[in-house]
């Protein structure tokens, strides 16, 4: 698609999406939950879902995973059409729903050597594996407790380490933040980025949009079971390049800016500028400085995803 | 990107092709594991599981203890009956909630993503919830081996009766799983399931005893008789003292209309039933002769299989009259009952018709189950999510 084209150009040249959907659409009866669709994740990059609850993203999911068969349109998940190699394509997910479930009366471990000698590992090599995801995930100590234990944020984390376990090329997290604390969040967000890092690729649906700022590539915003495409792309871009400015005397900045003949709005207790890269901002600052701004506070304004998020004006379902 | 080629060969097999549903050892095995431990019975459940073996032993020893000395096939018959009714009680219960209750517990679709096929679970589930009622036949193995010696069978004819009742287990197990594939709520799937099964051992029952007017047919009997009122006060006395000389005298007769029916046109009804299966399967005993035979009395399987044997007779033409004046003993009437007796008990033993059915619905049953738990799914169970 032509955002990742424009956005990464460089290194998408050389590698082909690893997932990608085209004009997909899927209906459960009267109710359209996909109507159009389209999207590509790149081998080593995270890509967020983001829309309001019930636009679609679960279903999108599931028709990627090979779960769900769409009415329409074009899929391909590793070079494999889940309408005719769909074992393939789920051999190459790795799946963490956004409904928990467990075997309650088997623990940790046991539930995951299960689920390597499902994906046709030999038993001690799915046990092996199951300890070293569990350890992955933080629940190394919790390998013997039977899964009915567990709090949500910890059935969440089993649930991650289920994904894991077919050491797939692509991972696909269904909300994988609700209900966890911020240090799972911090952790989550650095497997996801470890495992992007691998050159493996990462689909990831979440409301906690401040979350997703750090740890994606590329944002696909959903509305009404379509996917938005190059609109909401430039929106994002724009908000990355929004800094806010707080300073003691907010009319030496003014000025400056006026001086300058440079944009700014005002927000509650500060500026906000737009710099077009790192090093703009940088000289902006440096600038201000000199002139004897007593800057207290310059960052980027808020999170992108959110703005984004808000500035798209599609109500709820 | 080097990390991608570096990165460790994955240790599951080659990618699969297309999208195979068909099973495997491997994969029934493991579901079957699977199931097993996770439906391993609660301390409820061992209770439960207790107190029902507990009766069936209670039961058999009970009858054991006061059936006479000498063979007496009725204890084992009556541990195999109850084996048979816990069976189609337990195991439809376990598999009419094992694909629903895991798809709204959310463990059915992550099972879906991994290398089993829609058969490895089908087949598995299957064998899982059957083993359990395959449990309660193992515990009751010492009175069974008990009963067993007393009760004048062979041993390969139990082995064929243990077979048919585990096989009418696995069908209603089957069924009971293709019912929980089909219905959304687990409420629904396991009373449809306990419906199907009350169906076939209740309803063909019910519809057999209805659809016996349907052919029945009036027919004429005639029965002769001394007239009384024409007999000489001599002949009235030696009539009373039971002396009389019947071929002097003169008879009437008497003809009224009375019904048979044709059962043997509607005896297929009771073959299909699941208990006549079992009777069916039983050996048949000769109830004049089985003391030569070293047979027990005709316990409740060839009582059975005789009330079936008569139905597939049916009746052949009309009964006999009463014929006082040509037979004042009854003796052809009872020749005919006694004839008729042997002839009903060793009506050729008849399981295939209902084998055929049972064998039917489990592959069909089994078949919607295949296909409903194929991925990606095209239709869903109405009301439901994937995840
Ligand atoms: N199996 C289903 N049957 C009927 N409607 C469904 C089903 N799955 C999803 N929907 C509907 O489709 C829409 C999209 O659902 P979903 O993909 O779960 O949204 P999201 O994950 O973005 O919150 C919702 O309106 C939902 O009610
Ligand atoms: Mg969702």
């Amino acid at each position: 698609m032509e955002k990742l084209d424009e956005k990464s150009g460089a290194t998408l040249v050389a590698l082909p999406p690893v997932m990608s959907a085209h004009g997909v659409r899927r209906s459960f009866g009267a109710v359209h939950a996909v109507v159009d669709a389209n999207l590509e994740v790149a081998p080593g990059t995270v890509t967020a879902l983001i829309g309001p609850n019930g636009c679609g993203k679960t279903t999108l999911m599931l028709m990627l995973a090979g779960l769900l068969l769409p009415d329409d349109g074009e899929i391909s998940v590793g070079g494999a059409d889940p309408r005719k190699d769909s074992a393939a394509v789920r051999n190459a997910i790795g799946w963490m729903p956004d409904q928990l479930g467990a075997w309650d009366n088997l623990t940790c471990l046991q539930t995951l050597t299960l689920v390597g000698r499902a994906y046709r590992l030999p038993k001690a090599v799915a046990r092996e594996r199951g300890a070293e995801v569990l350890g992955t995930v933080h629940l190394s100590e919790f390998a013997d407790r039977p899964a009915r234990v567990l709090s949500r944020g910890q059935k969440q984390r089993l649930s991650l380490a289920r994904a894991l376990m077919n050491d797939p090329q692509v991972l696909m997290l269904d909300e994988p933040a609700n209900g966890l604390d911020p240090r799972s969040r911090v952790e989550l967000r650095q497997l996801v980025r470890g495992f992007a890092a691998q050159g493996r690729a990462v689909l990831v649906s979440s409301h906690v949009l401040s979350e997703l700022d750090e740890m994606v590539d590329e944002a696909v915003f959903m509305s009404k079971g379509k996917t938005l495409g190059a609109d909401t792309d430039a929106m994002v871009a724009d908000a990355r390049t929004r800094y806010r400015i707080e300073s003691l005397d907010d009319s030496v900045l003014r000025d400056a800016f006026a001086h300058w003949d440079m944009p700014f709005e005002e927000v509650d207790g500060g500026l906000v500028i737009r710099a077009q890269n790192k090093e703009h901002a940088a000289s902006i600052l440096e600038a201000l400085v000199k002139g004897g701004a007593k800057v207290h506070r310059f960052g980027p304004f808020g999170s992108a995803l959110e703005q984004t998020y808000m500035a798209m004006n599609e109500e709820r379902r | 990107m080097t990390t991608t080629a570096e990165r460790a060969t994955p240790t599951t097999s080659a990618a699969p092709r297309g999208n195979p549903w068909w099973p495997s050892w491997r994969g029934v095995g493991l579901v079957t594991r699977i199931e097993l431990t996770r439906r391993r019975p609660t301390t409820k459940g061992y209770i439960f599981y207790g107190i029902l073996v507990a009766a069936i032993l209670g039961l058999g020893i009970l009858v054991a203890a006061l059936a006479p000395p000498g063979k007496t096939s009725t204890p084992m018959e009556l541990v195999l009956i109850l084996v048979l009714g816990a069976g189609l009680l337990i195991a439809p219960s376990l598999s009419s909630t094992s694909i629903n209750g895991d798809s709204s517990e959310g463990v059915l679709a992550p099972m879906q993503m991994t290398r089993l096929t829609a058969g490895d679970l089908a087949l598995g589930k299957l064998l899982a919830s059957w083993l359990f009622a395959v449990a309660v036949l193992i515990t009751t193995t010492p009175l069974l081996v008990y009963a067993f010696s007393r009760s004048g069978w062979h041993w390969y004819e139990l082995i064929a009766v243990l077979g048919a009742i585990l096989f009418a287990v696995l069908t209603f197990t089957a069924i009971g799983l293709a019912w929980s594939a089909l219905a959304a709520r687990a409420v629904a799937s396991v009373s449809l399931a306990h419906l199907t099964t009350g169906f076939l051992v209740l309803g063909t029952l019910v519809i057999y005893a209805f659809a016996m007017p349907l052919v029945s047919e009036n027919v004429t009997v005639t029965d002769r008789y001394v007239d009384y009122g024409t007999l000489t006060p001599d002949e009235q006395e030696a009539y009373e003292a039971g002396e009389l000389d019947y071929s002097t005298v003169q008879c009437t007769e008497q003809t009224y209309e009375t019904s048979v029916v044709h059962t043997d046109t509607i005896a297929w009804l009771l073959l299909l039933n699941p208990v006549v299966v079992i009777g069916e399967a039983a050996p048949v005993v000769n109830p004049n002769t089985y003391e030569e035979d070293d047979r027990a009395a005709p316990g409740a399987f060839a009582l059975m299989h005789q009330a079936v044997g008569g139905a597939q007779l049916g009746s052949q033409g009309a009964p006999l009259g009463y014929d006082e004046c040509g037979d004042p003993n009854s003796q052809a009437w009872s020749d005919q009952w006694d004839q008729q007796q042997e002839e009903q008990a060793l009506f050729p033993r008849n399981p295939w018709l209902g084998l055929a059915l049972q064998a039917v619905l489990l592959v069909g049953a089994m078949g919607i189950v295949i296909r409903r738990l194929r991925v990606p799914y095209k239709k869903l169970r109405a009301g439901t999510r994937v995840a």
